[in-house]
C-alpha cells in the first residue's frame, strides 16, 4: 500500500546551506533514500514557507493571496510517497529521516487511497512547479467507504481532465483519523495516533502543478475544495539540479 | 426439576466463550486478514454452538471446534461476497487462503500474541488500545467493556469501530514485531494491561474503591502475556507488580466499602499465595541483566510493592530501601507522580520535615495541577507535623479535586480529625 509522508519542522531552526550541519542533513537524506530504495515512489522538497500562497474560496470568486492557510510554527518542508507492505514497514523507514529527530520535527504518515504521477523521468521542465495541498474541514464524504465519496471523486476527475498537462501528479489520502505521527527524541521512537496538527490538516489530497506561472495560478483556482476550505500552494525546490 | 438438561451446556458455552473466544478470533483473523470478518465468524460459531451443543454435548476440545466452525462461517461469508463483483478479487484471495487451511485447527499461541501487538499498537490512542484489547484479546462483549470501564456502550462501540477502521485503513499489520523491535513495542502492551489493572485497582470513577472484575481481567491478560512472551522480562515484571498489588485487594476496602490506607490495613487479610507468586515472577524479571528502561521501571515498581508485601507491620517497612528504588525510578522516568510517591517514602524514612520541601517544589508543576494525590500528600505531612490548620485547608482543597467517592471519604475523615468535628468511636 502507499503512504503519504509529510515532514513538518520549525523552519527558523533549519540548517544553512554551506554549513557542516546542512551537509550532514543532506547526507542523512541521501542515506534515507538509499535505505528506502524502491519503496520511494515520489517526493519533493519545498521552498521556504514564506513563498506560500493560498487559494481562498470565501468570496464569490476564488482568489489567490500571499501567506499560508493557517499560521503555524512547524511547517511542511517536504513529502515522500512510499510503497510499503504495512504501517510498521513505513515507520521503520521514516524513523531514519533527519526531520524525525529535530527538536520540533514530526512526520505525519497518511494512508493513500490512490495516486498518480505522470511526470517523465527527470521531473519535467520545472518552469513553475508547485505542490497544491487541500485543507479544510473534513466531512464524511472524505471517507472512501462513504457513499458521498464518489461525488467528490468525480469532481476531481473533471478537474484533472480540464487542467490538461498542468496537473502532473496527485494523490487522495484517507481521512486524518487514519493518520499516525512519528517523532524521534533522544533516539527513542514516539508514535502517536492522529494527524500532526489539526490546523495544518491535509484533507482530500494534493496535486503537483507544472507550467508557466499564469497557467499554474489558473489551474490552482479550479482545484475543488471542501466548504470553508482552501488550497495552499508551495513552490517545489529543485534539489536534483 | 424445573430446569431442563440444557442448563449445564449453556454454562459450558458461556465458559467456552470466556476462555476460547480470544484464541479463536486471533487464529481466524490471521487466516482471513480482516478483524471484522473474523469477529463476525467467531460470533456466528458461538451461535451455532448454542444451537448444536445442547443436542450433541460439548465437544472434547471446544476451542478447536469453535475455531474450525468460525473458519467455515468465514468461508461462507467470503463465498457470498465473492458474488459481488467489486469485492471479488479480495474475497477470492482470502477464500483461497482459508480453504487451503486444514479443517481442524488448534488455536495458535502466536496468533494471540500478534493480536495483542495489533490491539496495543502505538499508532492507536491509549484508550482505544484498552477497549480493543479487552474486546479482541479478552473476548469481552462491548456491553461488558462498557460496564467494566464505566462508560456508555455507544461510546465503547464507536471507539472500537474507529480503532478497527484505523487498523484496516492505516495498514497496521497483524504480526508479532521482529525481535529487534520488541524492546520498543512490548512496553505499550504492558502499559495497556497495567492501565486495565489500575482502573480496577484505583478506580478513577464511580462509587467502588476496587473493581474486582477489571483487576481479574488484567491479571488474566498479564498471565497470558507471560505465557506468550516467556523470554521477555517485561511481562514477568508486570505480572509480579499486579500480583503484589493485588495481594492487598481484600484488605484495601473495609466491610462498608471504604478505602483502607496501607498503614491501616489488616495484613492478615493480604493474600500470601499472591505475594509468593508475585515474588517468584519478580525474581525471574530481576534475573534479566539488562532490561530496557521502560521494563526496568516495572521491575522497580514491583520491587517497591514487594517491600510492602514482605513487611510484617507498617512500622517494620524498610523505607530507605523503598526510597532508593524511587530514586532509581525518578532517574529512569522523571514523572511528577513518581516524585510525589518518592517524597512520601522520604517522609517515612527520614521524617515529614525532610519531605516537605520536595513536595512544595512540585506545586507549580502544571502536570500536577488539580491532582488530589499531591494535595493529599501535602496535607498529610502537615497533619503529621501537627500543623492542623494548614492541613485542614489542604484537605478541603483535596476534597474539591477528588473524583471518586472512596477517596472523598478518606479526605473527609482526615479533615474531620483536623477540625475536631468527628465523633469519637
Amino acid at each position: 500500500m502507499h503512504f503519504l509522508v509529510l515532514m513538518y519542522d520549525d523552519e527558523t531552526a533549519a540548517t544553512e546551506p554551506g554549513t557542516p550541519e546542512f551537509d550532514a542533513e543532506m547526507e542523512a537524506y541521501v542515506a534515507f533514500e538509499e535505505l528506502a530504495g524502491g519503496a520511494i515512489v515520489g517526493g519533493e522538497a519545498l521552498q521556504p514557507s514564506a513563498t506560500t500562497r493560498t487559494v481562498r474560496h470565501d468570496d464569490a470568486q476564488p482568489r489567490i493571496t500571499a501567506g499560508p492557510f493557517a499560521e503555524v510554527a512547524e511547517v511542511l518542508g517536504g513529502y515522500y510517497l512510499l510503497d510499503a507492505p504495512s504501517l510498521d514497514d513505513a515507520i521503520e523507514l521514516v524513523r531514519h529521516l533527519p526531520v524525525a529527530s529535530q527538536p520540533s520535527g514530526a512526520i505525519e504518515v497518511r494512508p493513500v487511497v490512490q495516486w498518480f504521477d505522470g511526470r517523465p523521468e527527470g521531473g519535467g521542465d520545472r518552469d513553475t512547479q508547485v505542490l497544491a495541498t487541500i485543507h479544510g474541514e473534513q466531512t464524511e464524504a472524505d471517507d472512501p467507504d462513504h457513499e458521498g465519496w464518489d461525488i467528490g471523486a468525480a469532481e476531481h476527475d473533471a478537474f484533472i481532465e480540464g487542467a490538461g498537462d498542468v496537473v502532473v501528479a496527485g494523490g487522495v489520502v484517507h481521512p486524518s483519523d487514519t493518520a499516525t505521527t512519528v517523532r524521534r527524541r533522544d533516539g527513542e521512537l514516539l508514535v502517536t495516533d492522529g494527524p500532526f496538527s489539526e490546523l495544518t490538516e491535509v484533507v482530500g489530497g494534493f496535486y503537483v502543478l507544472d507550467g508557466t506561472a499564469e497557467l499554474v495560478d489558473e489551474v490552482a483556482l479550479q482545484v475543488p475544495v471542501p466548504a470553508g476550505g482552501a488550497v495552499e500552494l508551495r513552490p517545489i525546490m529543485d534539489v536534483d539540479g | 426439576m424445573a430446569e431442563p438438561s440444557t442448563r449445564p451446556t449453556e454454562a459450558a458455552i458461556e465458559q467456552a466463550f470466556r476462555t476460547e473466544a480470544g484464541a479463536a478470533l486471533a487464529t481466524v483473523a490471521r487466516l482471513v486478514g480482516d478483524l471484522d470478518l473474523a469477529e463476525e465468524a467467531v460470533q456466528d460459531a458461538f451461535v451455532v454452538a448454542l444451537r448444536r451443543w445442547p443436542v450433541t454435548g460439548v465437544p472434547d476440545r471446544p476451542g478447536a471446534w469453535i475455531t474450525t466452525t468460525a473458519r467455515n462461517q468465514a468461508i461462507d461469508v467470503l463465498r457470498r461476497e465473492g458474488r459481488r463483483a467489486e469485492r471479488e478479487q479480495q474475497a477470492g484471495d482470502a477464500l483461497r487462503a482459508l480453504e487451503a487451511t486444514p479443517p481442524i485447527l488448534h488455536p495458535v499461541v502466536d496468533d494471540q500474541l500478534q493480536m495483542f501487538f495489533t490491539c496495543c499498537h502505538p499508532a492507536l490512542d491509549p484508550a482505544s488500545r484498552v477497549a480493543l484489547t479487552l474486546r479482541l484479546v479478552g473476548g469481552l462483549h462491548t456491553e461488558e467493556i462498557a460496564r467494566l470501564l464505566l462508560t456508555g456502550e455507544p461510546g465503547v462501540a464507536k471507539r472500537i469501530q474507529r480503532a478497527k477502521h484505523k487498523v484496516r485503513t492505516a495498514g497496521i499489520a497483524l504480526r508479532v514485531p521482529p525481535p529487534e523491535l520488541l524492546p520498543e513495542r512490548v512496553p505499550s502492551v504492558l502499559e495497556c494491561v497495567y492501565l486495565i489493572f489500575t482502573e480496577g485497582y484505583s478506580a478513577t470513577a464511580g462509587v467502588h474503591a476496587v473493581r474486582d472484575d477489571l483487576c481479574d481481567e488484567a491479571l488474566r491478560l498479564a498471565r497470558l502475556l507471560v505465557e506468550l512472551l516467556p523470554d521477555e522480562p517485561g511481562p514477568d515484571a508486570l505480572l509480579a507488580l499486579l500480583l503484589l498489588q493485588d495481594s492487598r485487594r481484600e484488605a484495601r476496602v473495609d466491610p462498608a466499602g471504604r478505602l483502607v490506607l496501607l498503614a491501616d490495613q489488616d495484613r492478615q487479610r493480604w493474600d500470601p499465595q499472591a505475594v509468593d507468586e508475585g515474588l517468584h515472577w519478580l525474581r525471574r524479571a530481576q534475573a534479566h541483566l539488562d532490561p530496557s528502561p521502560r521494563v526496568a521501571a516495572y521491575v522497580l515498581q514491583a520491587s517497591i510493592a514487594a517491600e510492602h508485601a514482605q513487611a510484617e507491620t507498617w512500622e517494620a517497612t524498610d523505607w530507605s530501601a523503598i526510597v532508593s528504588r524511587y530514586d532509581a525510578l525518578v532517574a529512569l522516568n522523571p514523572s511528577p507522580i513518581v516524585e510525589v510517591n518518592r517524597a512520601i517514602a522520604v517522609s517515612y524514612a527520614d521524617g515529614p520535615e525532610r519531605a516537605l520541601a520536595a513536595l512544595e517544589r512540585l506545586v507549580d508543576d502544571p502536570r500536577l495541577t488539580g491532582s488530589p494525590a499531591l494535595t493529599g500528600a501535602r496535607a498529610d505531612l502537615r497533619r503529621r507535623l501537627g500543623m492542623r490548620e494548614e492541613a485542614a485547608v489542604l484537605y478541603r482543597q483535596a476534597l474539591d479535586e477528588v473524583r471518586t467517592e472512596p477517596e472523598r471519604a478518606v479526605f473527609a475523615g482526615r479533615l474531620a480529625e483536623m477540625t475536631g468535628d468527628h465523633l469519637p468511636g
